[in-house]
């Protein structure tokens, strides 16, 4: 490349600060267009979309593992003989087998090496021991029954304040045999102590939240079937690349050019399995089998083995806040405690670092082994930052007798500067002067009311006798934050339609139809010419949603690659075009230059004369036998259209606020919650909930209003009753199944107000920033100072249950 | 499932005779929404070597106002109940009762009889492969009361076995405020009678016996009945607790009174001293308070679940209140 | 299954026999002239207007049969206990679940499921695409069909209406609020077209 070229190409990919290269506005035909389809709409709603639950080959077998019955337990001896002499039974792999004895990488986020089938169960419900395969379903779970094992059972703790004290079990001695602290990380700025002695209040108070989960519809399985020496491999998975990478590295090495995957669509995971280090066991086992049984295995999850993994906000949080009486807030420490996470995560008071002028923060995390499972980020790791951020502000406002919404404005901020300080930087990186949290704030009241609505704590009693409140919330959205992703596109020959190829998995957030959308504006194509279906073997390795990060990476990949193609095309339809053996075919425009034309309505034309175009299918020519590979011209028929492949491919790595040092966070997003509370038996009705997210630049804004309604409703199904229950004598999980395990149903809310803001703030193309965080991420939390206002009492222990309820009322 | 033997009875004394031929290996099938869970989760020790299915049985689903009797056949489904313009007009406790029972899908195909006779949902008992071999296996000991029990009885335990799980359906209760009658294939009962805790079984009836239907009279002139559900989730969710009352009132005051609880004991819980309490008073909001203090004097919670005496106190409360006007 | 094989089962009724003789003897007093029984565990079912005969053991459900033996793939097993509404087909006007019913006790039945909602071109498909009414999509063949349920009994439902019939259908990725908009869509668009129905 030449290096203007080069400079160009860097600047494109520029989101060190504002958008260089915005769309010109009348070319903006699908970006923001409510009116464009789901690409994945028709083959949803009529129930034809394939899952790999839904994968049935021929011959195939079905396989599960072994659960431990205790949450803490080795195996002395196990006996598979009755299990073997089933009949419909094909394969019993043991842990003892040598094929399984080495530690494998199982996925995760990193490279997580683990045994495929552990000999040590650390929580009730863990696949150990044994991996059954057989003809049925039904038959593999009648030969596990039928397995019989020795259990050392071993002395456990479920508690993570529990496991921290002195004394407690050693949950892990495997991993962890020292104690039950994995680790604890500090982080933060000034001197908190400092701020205390200068505070005019200080506050403290503790929080818990207890275990929850992601709840996947579909649950945790894969297929594999061994084609020669070759694996083809169907997998509910987030992350191909991951399943990929790890496949790869089993039985002595598979080179990745021989791996077939298949990531169809998926029942969701919001995280879920896809992070953790054996979620590949399955597939690992089930190769093993496969090739001992030549037969495609398909291994499962069951429903409760699903539940068996966590949400990485589990634990317990210690607050001290120092504020002036005015609301300012001078410090904050925050220590906190969070059960079995699968990675590090964020400390409780990084959201506070970034979006507030708070001069002292200190916050410290602490680890703790318990004998649950593992726990990772469900949608997502900020909920203990989120969590913090909304009882710390609302807990000073409580206390000062302040309206939440000023103590918010008052200490809004970027990394300990304020408001002003972040106008002059936008000014530097060329933003607008919009004020984020102001605009969302404006919304929302209006929305809700606040002016009229809002009260002192506890003082609304309705005529329906329960007590009404309002609470409010606010923060900056992250969904810019690292991360990167290819993508290529095609041109396809016959119909100049254009795919978008990545190696991408449908979660449903619908992505897809927005990088459609981004796609066909640049390149001036319709929207229906445009498609883009996840294709895994692309090898083109696109960021997914699990890793938080959709339009603002691969946005930036879609757009570049698309500028880079409509370039080509242009510079293609002027000069000859393609050489071939039988010679090269005239131009197009010959008497152009490519500056001279332009794309529209998927066609080519001239700038000065609209009426000289070419559409794209006749511009790319035909495929076979009518392509130019034909003998057509040998009898004297005229040379059929056509033009070299008309392919692109573009990358790019995001830099973010966590790697690469500091990038102020100009976006905000405000929440708003109305509750009625019946004083009588505790139950909280959410009456209205308003979120107003600022995206920036709202490309697909039914697909933002998705994620704004889904975040809600899985967000109040966290804060009012989504809780792992353990026995506290066993250890046994008891509400493994979706009707103990409460999730929200459609009338638990009332209705839901979706603003979007559009300030262009953001750091992604165009200057939009995501939404698919946020929403679910910060509802749960919300719902405390909804209730406080309601009844003037603090709850800060989640799920806020009826009994908390009327425990915080005396009542009980 | 494991796998067993299924038959189809055509009629009332067929279903009988199968039942007496498998000796309590058999069960009956209706709607199957209950005991077809058990059986995925193998929750007890035994398993049925054969499913009787009555669904095949004639005449039984009918829902029919005769001789001053409202007479529900046991296979009637439940949202037809709700939504039947005689029963929610006079019978309204229990058509309030069926409309608030699970989620409309289990409505559409769950049964009377199912309803009432289903099993109780205590979740160390309902815990898969029979995880906790409890008293109400036959077991040495109850798990949950040193457990977590947030969902139990609040009024002790049975008498004699010591289980706190609690009676689970929501239109049990309606048909004892109602005064209803349980008639089987062998004979008739008042429903106050029919509930009886055993190991895996909530009801009197035998291995053999199979209900049939129920038969309610009809409400006194000046009665109105009503019924009040407290669950976590507006819909699916089983009760926490749940009350159904029907009073008849007389000269502006009450004159009779049957309320009854459910959720909170191992069997429908009738609330004769809310009964007693609310009795030739005026139905208004401080009476019905009272008779809601009554009603849960002589709780007993256990360490998770104080906060059920709470709601139960508001709901005989309000579940009276629902009858006035 | 313990069924004794060493006595005689009437195929008709199921009454047993000490020997073959006595029951032959029964078969021709009790079930002369009834239609011949079919082997035993053979049903018929008709899915989507195509009609199957097919062999299924007791304890195999509905969405067994249906999902895995027929490849119908729309109705998903979700939670597997009733409690969630993924796997609901429409049998008998009734939207039930696949997961609790015995596909041996739905013999005779007619089932249809979203698969059949699209085939015969019902206005809920493509209400649901243009409201974005999934995204996963997991849990969408579901509401699909207990919505053309609901529709099928009430062309005219209200905002409540919806929400009551909808209120066993769980969806993780809360796509709850435009389900109703949909629905209502799709009831709008019937309306008007039996309206023309009827004046054409
Ligand atoms: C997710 C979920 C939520 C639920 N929520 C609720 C709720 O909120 N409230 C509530 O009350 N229930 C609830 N249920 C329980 C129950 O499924 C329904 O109430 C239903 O009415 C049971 O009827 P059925 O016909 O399906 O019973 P079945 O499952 O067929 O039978 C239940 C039991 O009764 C026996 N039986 C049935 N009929 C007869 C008869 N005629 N003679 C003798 N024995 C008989 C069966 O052998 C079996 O043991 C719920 C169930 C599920 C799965
Ligand atoms: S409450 Fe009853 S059913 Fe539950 S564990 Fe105790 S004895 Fe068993
Ligand atoms: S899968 Fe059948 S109701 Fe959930
Ligand atoms: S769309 Fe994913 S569960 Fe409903």
């Amino acid at each position: 490349m030449a290096s203007t070229e080069k400079q160009r190409a860097r600047e494109m990919l520029d989101n060190l600060r504002f958008d260089k290269y915005p769309i010109p506005k009348e070319r903006i035909k699908s970006i923001g267009d409510r009116e464009v389809r789901r690409l994945d709409g028709v083959e949803k709603a009529s129930g034809k979309a394939n899952y790999t639950m839904d994968v049935q080959l021929p011959g195939m077998l079905h396989m599960r593992f072994l659960t431990s019955p205790h949450p803490h337990a080795a195996i002395k001896s196990m006996d598979t003989s009755k299990a073997e002499a089933l009949p419909g039974v094909r394969a019993v792999l043991r842990y003892d087998d040598p094929e399984i004895q080495q530690e494998e990488d199982l996925g995760g986020h990193g490279v997580s090496p683990r045994l495929p089938i552990p000999l040590v169960a650390h929580f009730q419900g863990e696949e150990c021991g044994v991996a059954i395969a057989a003809d049925s379903e039904e038959i593999v779970d009648e030969a596990l029954r039928l397995v019989e094992v020795q259990w050392e059972q071993r002395p456990f703790v479920l508690d993570p304040l529990e496991a921290l004290a002195s004394g407690a079990p050693i949950a892990n001695p495997e991993d962890f045999p020292e104690s039950n602290l994995e680790v604890y990380y500090e982080a933060g700025r000034g001197d908190v102590e400092e701020g205390f002695a200068e505070s005019d209040v200080v506050l403290e108070f503790a929080s818990r939240r207890d275990l929850h989960t992601y709840v996947s519809p579909e649950r945790a399985c894969g297929v594999w079937r061994w084609n020669g020496d070759y694996p083809e491999v169907w997998c509910k998975q987030q992350r191909p690349h991951i399943v990929k990478r790890a496949v790869a590295s089993w039985f002595g090495g598979i080179p990745m050019n021989r791996i077939e995957l298949h990531i169809l669509y998926q029942g969701a995971s919001f995280g879920g399995w896809s992070q953790f280090g054996w979620n590949l066991a399955g597939n690992y086992c089930s190769a093993v089998i496969s090739r001992r049984t030549n037969r495609p295995v398909k291994w499962s999850f069951t429903r409760r083995e699903d539940f068996y993994g966590g949400s990485m906000d589990y634990g317990a949080h210690q607050y001290k806040v120092g504020a002036k009486k005015d609301g300012t807030i001078l410090a904050v420490k925050a220590e906190s405690v969070y059960a079995n996470p699968m990675w590090g995560g964020q400390g409780p008071v990084l959201h506070l670092e970034e979006c507030t002028n708070i001069p002292h923060l200190y916050g410290k995390r602490s680890l703790a082994i318990v004998n649950k499972g593992p726990c990772t980020a469900v949608r997502c790791e900020q909920l203990p930052n989120t969590h913090t951020l909304t009882l710390v502000f609302d807990h000073v406002a409580g206390e000062l007798g302040l309206d939440p919404i000023d103590v918010a404005l008052k200490n809004d901020g970027v990394h300990g500067h304020d408001m002003a300080w972040a106008s002059e930087e936008k000014m530097k990186m060329g933003f607008p002067q919009t004020d984020s949290l102001r605009e969302c704030i404006k919304s929302g009241k209006k929305a809700v009311a606040w002016d009229k609505k809002w009260h002192k704590p506890g003082t609304k009693k309705l005529s329906n006798g329960r007590m009404h409140g309002l609470g409010f919330t606010w923060n900056h959205e992250w969904e810019d934050s690292a991360g990167s992703g290819e993508i290529a596109m095609r041109l396809e020959r016959n119909d100049g339609t254009l795919r978008i190829l990545g190696m991408r998995c449908d979660n449903g957030v619908n992505a897809e139809t927005a990088y459609c959308q981004v796609a066909a504006d640049e390149m001036g194509m319709k929207i229906e010419d445009v498609f883009y279906r996840p294709h895994v073997d692309t090898g083109f390795f696109t960021q997914t949603p699990d890793s938080s990060t959709n339009m603002s990476v691969n946005g930036f990949a879609v757009r570049h690659a698309s500028r880079m193609l409509k370039e080509r095309i242009l510079k293609a339809a002027c000069a000859p075009r393609a050489e071939t053996q039988r010679g090269s075919y005239p131009a197009f425009f010959p008497d152009c230059t490519p500056e001279d034309l332009d794309i529209a309505d998927s066609a080519i034309f001239v700038k000065m004369d609209p009426s000289r175009r070419l559409t794209l299918a006749e511009f790319v020519g035909p495929a076979g036998d009518e392509g130019p590979l034909c003998f057509y011209e040998l009898y004297g028929h005229e040379r059929t259209p056509f033009s070299e492949p008309m392919f692109s491919y573009s990358y790019h790595v995001q830099v973010g606020a966590y790697k690469g040092g500091i990038r102020p966070r100009f976006i905000r997003q405000a929440h708003f919650m109305e509750v009625e509370v019946d004083t009588g038996t505790g139950e909280i009705s959410i009456t209205k909930v308003a979120n107003v997210n600022d995206v920036g630049k709202a490309i697909n804004p039914m697909a933002c209003e998705g994620q704004m309604y889904g975040g809600t409703y899985m967000g109040i199904g966290r804060a009012l009753w989504e809780e792992v229950v353990h026995d506290p004598v066993t250890g046994v999980m008891l509400n493994g199944n979706l009707l103990d395990y409460k999730i929200a149903t459609i009338d638990d809310c009332g209705p839901i107000d979706t603003i979007l803001k559009e300030s262009q703030l953001g750091f992604g193309p165009y200057g939009l920033a995501g939404i698919g965080e946020d929403v679910p991420t910060m509802i749960p939390a919300l719902l405390g100072p909804a209730v406080y206002n309601a009844i003037g009492v603090w709850i800060d222990d989640y799920p806020i249950t009826p009994q908390r309820v009327l425990k915080a009322l005396g009542k009980i | 499932m494991k796998a067993f033997a299924h038959f189809n009875a055509a009629s009332v004394e067929e279903a009988v005779s199968l039942l007496q031929r498998y000796d309590g290996k058999a069960q009956v099938i209706a709607g199957g929404t209950d005991l077809l869970g058990k059986m995925k989760d193998r929750i007890l020790p035994g398993y049925p070597e054969a499913l009787v299915n009555i669904k095949t049985i004639p005449g039984l689903d009918g829902i029919a106002e005769k001789d001053g009797l409202l007479k529900v056949g046991t296979l009637a489904i439940l949202e037809d109940i709700a939504h039947h313009p005689v029963v929610r007009e006079k019978y309204s406790a229990l058509a309030q009762a069926a409309r608030r029972t699970a989620s409309p899908h289990l409505r559409e195909m769950g049964t009377l009889g199912g309803n009432i006779t289903q099993d109780i949902r205590c979740w160390y008992y309902r815990n898969p492969n029979n995880r906790f071999p409890c008293l109400r296996k036959g077991g040495g000991r109850c798990y949950a009361l040193a457990g977590d029990n947030r969902y139990h009885s609040i009024f002790g335990g049975s008498v004699p076995e010591g289980c706190v799980a609690v009676h689970p359906s929501d239109t049990a209760p309606a048909l004892i405020a109602l005064g209803a009658k349980v008639l089987t294939s062998q004979r008739s009962m008042a429903i106050d009678e029919f509930f009886q805790v055993g190991v895996a079984k909530t009801t009197v009836l035998e291995g053999h016996e199979v209900v049939t239907g129920v038969e309610i009279p009809q409400p006194a002139p000046g009665s109105k009945s009503a019924f009040i559900k407290f669950a976590f989730r507006k819909s699916i969710d089983f009760p926490i607790v749940n009350c159904a009352a029907l009073v008849q009132t007389q000269g502006g005051k009450v004159a009779q009174a049957r309320i009854c609880l459910n959720a909170v004991f191992p069997k429908p819980y009738r609330a004769v001293a809310a009964e007693e309490a609310i009795r030739g008073k005026k139905l208004n909001q401080a009476n019905a308070d009272k008779a809601g203090e009554a009603a849960v004097a002589e709780a007993e919670p256990l360490s998770h679940n104080a906060y059920m005496v709470t709601a139960a106190k508001a709901l005989v409360s309000r579940a009276l209140l629902a009858c006035s006007g | 299954m313990s069924k004794d094989t060493s006595k005689f089962l009437c195929p008709y009724c199921a009454e047993t026999f000490g020997s073959f003789d006595e029951l032959a003897a029964h078969a021709l007093a009790q079930h002369k002239g009834e239609p011949e029984p079919r082997p035993e565990g053979m049903i018929h079912l008709t899915v989507n207007g195509q009609e199957f005969d097919i062999q299924v053991q007791p304890q195999w459900t509905l969405n067994y049969v249906v999902h895995d033996l027929l490849g119908f793939t729309s109705p998903k097993m979700f939670c597997d206990r009733g409690a969630c509404g993924s796997c609901t087909v429409i049998m008998e006007g009734r939207p039930i679940l696949s997961c609790m019913s015995l596909a041996i006790e739905c013999d005779g039945q007619s089932i249809e499921t979203a698969e059949g909602v699209a085939q015969a071109k019902h206005p809920l498909i493509d209400a649901y695409v243009k409201h974005h009414t999934m995204q996963c999509g997991y849990c969408t063949p579901g509401f699909v069909t207990t919505a053309k349920a609901l529709l099928d009994k009430n062309p005219d439902p209200s905002l409540d209406d919806i929400k009551e019939a909808l209120g066993g259908n769980l969806c993780r990725c809360g796509t709850y609020p435009q389900h109703p908009k949909a629905i209502l869509e799709a009831a709008a668009e019937l309306r008007k077209d039996q309206g023309e129905g009827q004046n054409g």
